[in-house]
């Protein structure tokens, strides 16, 4: 057995764990995260894109739209390198109630969310695939962020700050002595060993798993309804900045370009466990549909992968349970000192990925509270590292990049642009990765072909690194094409089709990948 | 003289073309590019799984038959494979295709699993290891398609057709096809390999990195126009050598394609290329011509009988739509297997996903049929890709039902005594 | 296809949705087989137009010769080439090299350079003329470039006595394009006889440039002007009546590029483009209607026969081989090359030169070995670098076809 000593442990890898991490780091705790999987894996990762204007909630919900707007800008700067500032549209279809135009303009006027109203004609020229026959329109300051970017972002500013991140360590249980929280038992999953860290604070930032977690520390009944969302990626940017449908919250409300895609989101469906979310046919109509009335034919463009996120939104009994979307999405802490005696565990829950910053201030904030210590929260002022405020990521970086060594580099990943160096070096630092870890990092496999070209060329490098024998190298190659699949198969029509025609005729066909070898026991991390 | 028009490129486009410019007809070959044989691997397979190994594919096809009565092999049998196979063996010559329809040889993949097939190109044929052979997979650091670890190392631990295993290794040579290119793809390797100065850089290269007695793997790339640059090589290196296929672009593929496209061209063919078949122009139960958009208008090529070769799902030739709806592009044929609830699955590694089954049924003269068995049009015929009931990168099917039922559609053609009329009646997604 | 704005969209952007990256592109392309530094159809493609946003930032692009092979060989239907023609056309909005917008303005060139032509000609004809254009303006000083005649075509038509044989088949439009107006009179003129000879009354309305070459060179405004005004003009000839030309390539404009490339989507340039065909196509066309004049005189030739990219993309296949084929003794060997590295004002470039002479390397050879006295081809800018670079030399097809019906050379 492993054994630590730390401060404060952080459990959960998404934005939320992240971000307090790196608060707790910033404010001279010695942290430690770990998380089951890798960063950003969860519902982090298994989100549409956007960063909030707050335009989404000026009539619903005017303090979240407050905090949006207020935290956009400062995520915009702390996280350069993960935010495209391409700005939003809320359009007004002719079929949707035109009433709420007017709350809408009176409610961004409440909330101090920046916005103007621009003609139809300013509206279209900007977007020239949306729908022409809208009625009303008005510019917000929306964003695309790379969640995973922003969560490693997050997590190597705090390792700066002498944290810690150990991913792929599931927790077993959370020692108590007493009334106080003293240890966290972990598994390390890669190798099976036992890990157990020393500490006088837990802070469960689990998301859709944190009542789990909260129980493993004898803490029960903490309920998070994961409210299921699907959201479809689009081959290529129909839009080049965020597309709004002006009404009230609703399903495939939103288009967001994100990197090279447009993804499409999102439905809010109870769930009844986080880890089997399923992407429904109906639901994936439902999203061609509301498409259509953002972008007229939009059911002929290309789909090309499509993913279930589980919101984690904290039942407060105020309405049903099966009705996620009127939940609070505000944050909520639960201090287990004060409901279930036991100090030392705070466990957040609920809120955005925009205002995932805020959320680990509040979180941190009492935690220094319970502490009885005064240190002021500094991370909206300083930026994560690689990332210089004021140089935000743009779609044609890589295309860039690409530009200059092409002819001294090779693209693996061509779809993506992803670089042979990029990946190796990533390789080299996280030689315990999977294709699917890698690919979060560095997009390998997310464009059109869906690891067509690319999944043997990454497996072949693989085996390349001293750490992988043939027996991983050729598991992770089997692991990537099976996860791909999963993403792809319920959103498989049109143009898409043709390219798992020919994915299936190089893997089966060409290389008859089915005929290797086959493991004993098959990978799966 | 019977004027028909072919639709595709493809291995069984091409096929059928020159079976018919052989009988003497007039032919108009219709394509919207570059047909399939260049994303394949090269060879020529007939039968490869079912789902077991299969060693004698001919032999097989009744088995297959049997089991699956609505299997294209079910209406094409071993003779007509046989034809069919041989024909195209005769066409391509033995530069580029050589072995025994009777029995299947077994060759290493890019990952190093042992594929069958029937014929394959003379420059792989000693990738057929044997118990006790030394091998060695060469790899080019220019080249990022093949990864010689991955070869060698699933090579290494399959056991071979004879039970008993090779040793096998990796290695790299560097050696830049072109000054200053660190990312090539087989086909640039492929055309400077052509040129005899580069073959002695390679050969002196490859050389310095292998063992006496050791096998040669290469990936292939070893010459695309000159037919003796693998030849040249192995008697540089004084050893066997065996190209290994890639992911596209396929180098074997492209002699194929380029050697059938070639003999098309110089049969005065009217080779209509770039442009894609939008529908067909039917009268009383016939097909009098053929619909083709050209940039400005639309061109009517009228024909006695139809040839249609257009691939199947690869080529969008079978579209899904997003409403879970399959149709069939071109002439709106009917589908055999489209209305299945559930034509796709979760499981990649699961059971065949049932989709990639549909296309059209045929009749003995491979025409496409409707669900009571009646030929849709009396002179539409149909080849390769698009017809229904096979599973053919899994069988590794493909390449024999393609040629088997090009070959047979141009033998039976149905045409009529006197030239079709022209004359535009039904003319279909003429847009 | 229900909703207009999308099928509007399709045009170019949208096909990237069609591709399956699966390289047949790149076989095609005859720029990359002999130069790394262009990377080839399917990166700056499909592939590198998914991280566009209006912002110009690989200029390798530009070495995209515009020659259409990818587009035609992509059995999905991306418009490849289409789309590097719209994002060269973004790289150049601010800083277009004057070359070219030279290049482009072919109608001025034309008519600048028509009445000094023993002048103009001289001067192109020597070196150190050509080098400083080189230094200056950025054209090989090794380019084919044409020559300039005394007269142009609108001059010969105004002087020539009116055909003795009454039309017996009714009016049709001849386009002959900028070249055939002011350069390569000739092919022009032989057309005209043709047709005449096959019982047409030819009409030859007043003609500009089709703005192909400013197309090319990604200068859409103006372009989009000249393509139609062109339309008007042509229209004005009578409505509903075929038009017939000898440019290849300027064809291709009015029937697909025009729409596909730039957008244009005026009614007048549809109407136009409809009724637009190729001279051979038309001529294959009546053959194959069994409305041809077959009694050609015998010719034993063996003729090398390129088609022009800008004609094989227009999807109709080579039917100048057929035609030619008709006339007795005629054998047509065809170059089975891509393109000639002109691709229009391409070759031209000082720094495209060498790849442009590489692109053509087997033509040339070819054409040398098949026949060193006479080649075929139905462009004029690839006639011209044909001739240059294998110093064999190249007519029009048309050609053959006013020999072999006996007709008298245009006086």
């Amino acid at each position: 057995m492993r054994r630590i000593e730390t401060d404060v442990v952080v459990i959960g890898g998404g934005a939320t764990g992240a971000g307090v991490v790196r608060d707790v780091a910033m404010r001279g705790y010695r942290a430690v995260l770990v998380d089951r999987a890798d960063l950003g894996q969860g519902t982090t990762g298994r989100y549409h894109g956007l960063l909030h204007s707050g335009g989404r909630y000026v009539v619903s919900d005017a303090r979240s739209a407050t905090e949006c707007a207020e935290e956009n800008v400062i995520v915009t700067n702390i996280h350069a390198d993960a935010v495209e500032r391409t700005g939003g549209l809320f359009i007004l279809p002719p079929e949707d109630p035109q009433d709420f135009g007017d709350k809408w303009w009176q409610g961004a006027k409440d909330t101090k969310v920046p916005a103007e109203e621009i003609s139809i004609a300013e509206a279209l020229k900007r977007e020239p695939r949306i729908n022409p026959h809208i009625t009303r329109a008005f510019a917000v300051e929306d964003g695309a962020v790379d969640g995973w970017q922003m969560v490693w972002g997050a997590a190597n500013s705090a390792k700066l700050y002498g944290a810690e991140i150990l991913t792929y360590h599931r927790v077993a249980k959370i020692i108590r002595e007493e009334d106080q929280v003293r240890a966290v038992m972990c598994t390390d999953e890669k190798t099976g060993e036992d890990v157990q860290i020393d500490c006088t604070f837990v802070i469960n930032a689990a998301g859709a798993w944190a009542g789990e977690i909260a129980a493993m520390a004898d803490c029960h009944d903490v309920t998070v309804v994961p409210g299921r969302g699907i959201m479809i990626a689009m081959n290529h940017r129909l839009v080049n900045s965020v597309v709004n449908r002006c009404i009230y919250p609703a399903d495939g409300d939103i288009l967001v370009p994100v990197h090279t895609v447009s993804i499409i989101g999102t439905t809010d469906v109870k769930a009844d466990d986080p880890d089997k979310l399923t992407i429904p046919r109906d639901e994936v109509q439902q999203m061609m549909d509301a498409g259509e009335v953002l972008v007229p034919g939009f059911r002929k463009a290309r789909a090309v992968h499509a993913w279930a996120g589980a919101r984690p939104l904290v039942k407060d009994g105020r309405v049903s349970a099966e009705d996620t979307r009127h939940m609070s999405r505000g944050m909520s802490v639960l201090d287990h000192a004060d409901r279930d005696g036991l100090k030392g565990l705070l466990t957040i829950s609920g809120g955005k990925l925009t205002t995932y910053r805020l959320m680990a201030e509040h979180v941190v904030d009492q935690m220094c509270e319970q502490l009885g210590d005064e240190r002021p929260c500094r991370t909206a002022e300083e930026a994560v590292p690689k990332s210089e405020e004021g140089k935000n990521y743009v779609v044609t970086h890589r295309l860039e990049e690409r530009e200059e060594d092409r002819l001294a580099d090779q693209i693996i990943c061509e779809c993506e642009l992803m670089s042979r160096q990029s990946y190796v070096d990533l390789l080299e630092a996280q030689p315990q990765a999977t294709l699917d870890d890698l690919r979060r990092q560095l997009r390998l496999g997310m464009g059109p072909c869906q690891g067509g070209f690319c999944t043997t060329r990454a497996a072949g490098l693989a085996l390349e690194h001293e750490n992988i024998d043939i027996e991983r190298a050729t598991g992770l190659l089997r692991l990537f094409l099976k996860n791909r699949w999963i993403g792809l198969w319920p959103i498989l029509y049109g143009d898409q089709v043709r390219q798992t025609a020919l994915d299936n005729w190089i893997f089966q066909g060409t290389l008859d990948v089915e005929h290797l070898p086959t493991p004993d026991e098959e990978l799966t991390v | 003289m019977s004027k028909i028009v072919v639709i595709g490129a493809g291995i069984a486009g091409l096929t059928a073309t020159l079976r018919c410019v052989a009988a003497g007809h007039q032919v108009t070959t219709i394509t919207k590019g570059i047909g399939g044989l260049q994303l394949g691997q090269g060879t020529m397979d007939i039968l490869g799984y079912m789902p077991n190994r299969v060693e004698r594919p001919l032999d097989d096809l009744a088995a297959l038959a049997d089991e699956h009565p609505d299997h294209p092999y079910a209406i094409l049998n071993a003779d007509a494979v046989r034809t069919g196979v041989n024909y195209f063996a005769e066409l391509v010559g033995e530069d580029l295709l050589v072995g025994d329809p009777e029995r299947n040889v077994f060759l290493p993949t890019a990952v190093g699993a042992l594929r069958p097939t029937a014929l394959a190109q003379p420059s792989m044929m000693a990738g057929q290891l044997s118990d006790g052979d030394s091998v060695v997979m060469v790899g080019i650091r220019q080249l990022k398609d093949f990864y010689p670890g991955l070869a060698a190392q699933n090579l290494a631990r399959s056991t071979l057709p004879d039970g008993g295993r090779a040793a096998v290794r990796a290695t790299y040579i560097d050696l830049p096809a072109r000054k200053g290119e660190a990312d090539a793809t087989a086909l640039t390797y492929a055309r400077v390999m052509d040129d005899p100065t580069f073959r002695q850089l390679f050969v002196t290269a490859v050389k310095k990195v292998i063992e006496p007695g050791e096998k040669v793997g290469l990936p292939a790339m070893l010459g695309l126009k000159d037919p003796n640059s693998w030849r040249e090589v192995a008697e540089g290196l004084g050893t066997e050598v065996f190209e290994v296929p890639l992911q596209p672009p396929s180098v074997p593929g492209m002699r194929l394609n380029q050697t059938l496209v070639d003999k098309v061209k110089n049969a005065r063919v009217r080779w209509v290329y770039g442009s894609q078949v939008l529908g067909g122009v039917a009268e009383n139960g016939r097909l009098t011509g053929v619909v083709a958009g050209t940039t400005g208008h639309n061109v009517t090529f009228p024909a006695d009988a139809v040839i249609h070769a257009p691939g199947g799902f690869e080529s969008g030739a079978l579209e899904l739509d997003s409403y879970n709806h399959v149709f069939e592009r071109t002439f709106d044929l009917p589908l055999a297997g489209a209305d299945n609830e559930e034509l796709l699955h979760g499981n990649y590694w699961g059971e065949e996903q049932p989709l990639f089954r549909v296309g059209v049924r045929v009749d003995e003269q491979m025409r496409p049929v409707d669900a009571d068995g009646s030929a849709v049009y009396e002179n539409l015929h149909a080849a390769g890709g698009i017809i229904a009931n096979a599973n053919r990168w899994r069988e590794k099917s493909g390449d024999g039902i393609a040629v088997a039922s090009a070959v047979r559609a141009a033998d039976s053609l149905s045409t009529p005594t006197t030239a079709a009329a022209s004359g535009a009646m039904d003319s279909k997604g003429d847009n | 296809m229900t909703d207009k704005s999308y099928a509007e969209e399709q045009l170019t952007r949208a096909t990237l949705d069609h591709c399956v990256k699966c390289t047949i592109c790149e076989t095609a392309c005859p720029v990359s087989a002999v130069t790394p530094l262009f990377p080839g159809p399917k990166f700056v493609g499909p592939q590198a137009e998914r991280f566009r946003n209006g912002l110009s930032v690989d200029h390798s692009v530009d070495y995209c010769s515009s020659c259409g092979a990818c587009t035609l060989a992509c059995p999905q239907g991306v418009q490849i080439a289409e789309l590097n023609s719209q994002a060269r056309a973004v790289m150049k909005k601010n800083h277009m090299p004057l070359r070219d917008q030279l290049v482009s303005r072919t109608t001025l060139m034309g008519t600048f350079m028509t009445p000094v032509a023993p002048i103009a000609n001289m001067a192109l004809d020597m070196k150190p003329v050509r080098t400083i254009v080189e230094k200056v303006v950025g054209i090989h000083r090794n380019a084919p470039m044409p020559t300039a005649r005394t007269q142009t075509l609108a001059g010969w038509l105004k002087k020539r006595p009116k055909p003795a044989e009454p039309a017996t088949r009714g009016p049709i439009v001849y386009f002959h394009g900028c070249a055939g107006g002011y350069f390569e009179t000739e092919t022009s003129k032989k057309a005209i006889l043709v047709l005449e000879h096959l019982g047409y009354e030819v009409l030859v309305p007043k003609q500009g440039c089709c703005g192909l070459a400013q197309q090319s060179n990604g200068l859409f405004e103006g372009a989009t002007k000249s393509v139609l005004k062109l339309c008007e003009q042509l229209r004005s000839a009578g409505k509903d009546l075929t038009i017939v030309s000898t440019s290849g390539s300027c064809a291709g404009m009015l029937k697909h590029e025009a729409h596909e490339i730039m957008g244009v989507n005026a009614e007048e340039l549809h109407d136009v483009g409809a009724r637009t065909r190729e001279m051979s196509e038309f001529l294959l066309d009546l053959y194959e209607a069994g409305e041809l004049d077959t009694n050609f005189e015998r010719n034993d030739i063996t003729i090398p026969y390129h088609a022009p990219c800008q004609l094989k993309s227009q999807g109709m296949g080579m039917p100048a081989i057929a035609l030619m084929e008709l006339i007795p003794g005629v054998s047509v060997v065809e170059s089975g090359q891509a393109c000639c590295g002109i691709a229009g004002t391409y070759g031209l470039k000082k720094e495209k030169y060498d790849i442009a002479q590489a692109v053509g390397a087997a033509l040339f050879k070819m054409v040398k070995e098949t026949n060193p006295d006479l080649a075929v081809c139905d462009t004029e800018t690839c006639r011209w670098q044909i001739e240059a670079s294998s110093g064999v030399k190249t007519v029009h097809p048309i050609w053959l076809i006013h020999q072999a019906y006996g007709l008298p050379d245009p006086r």
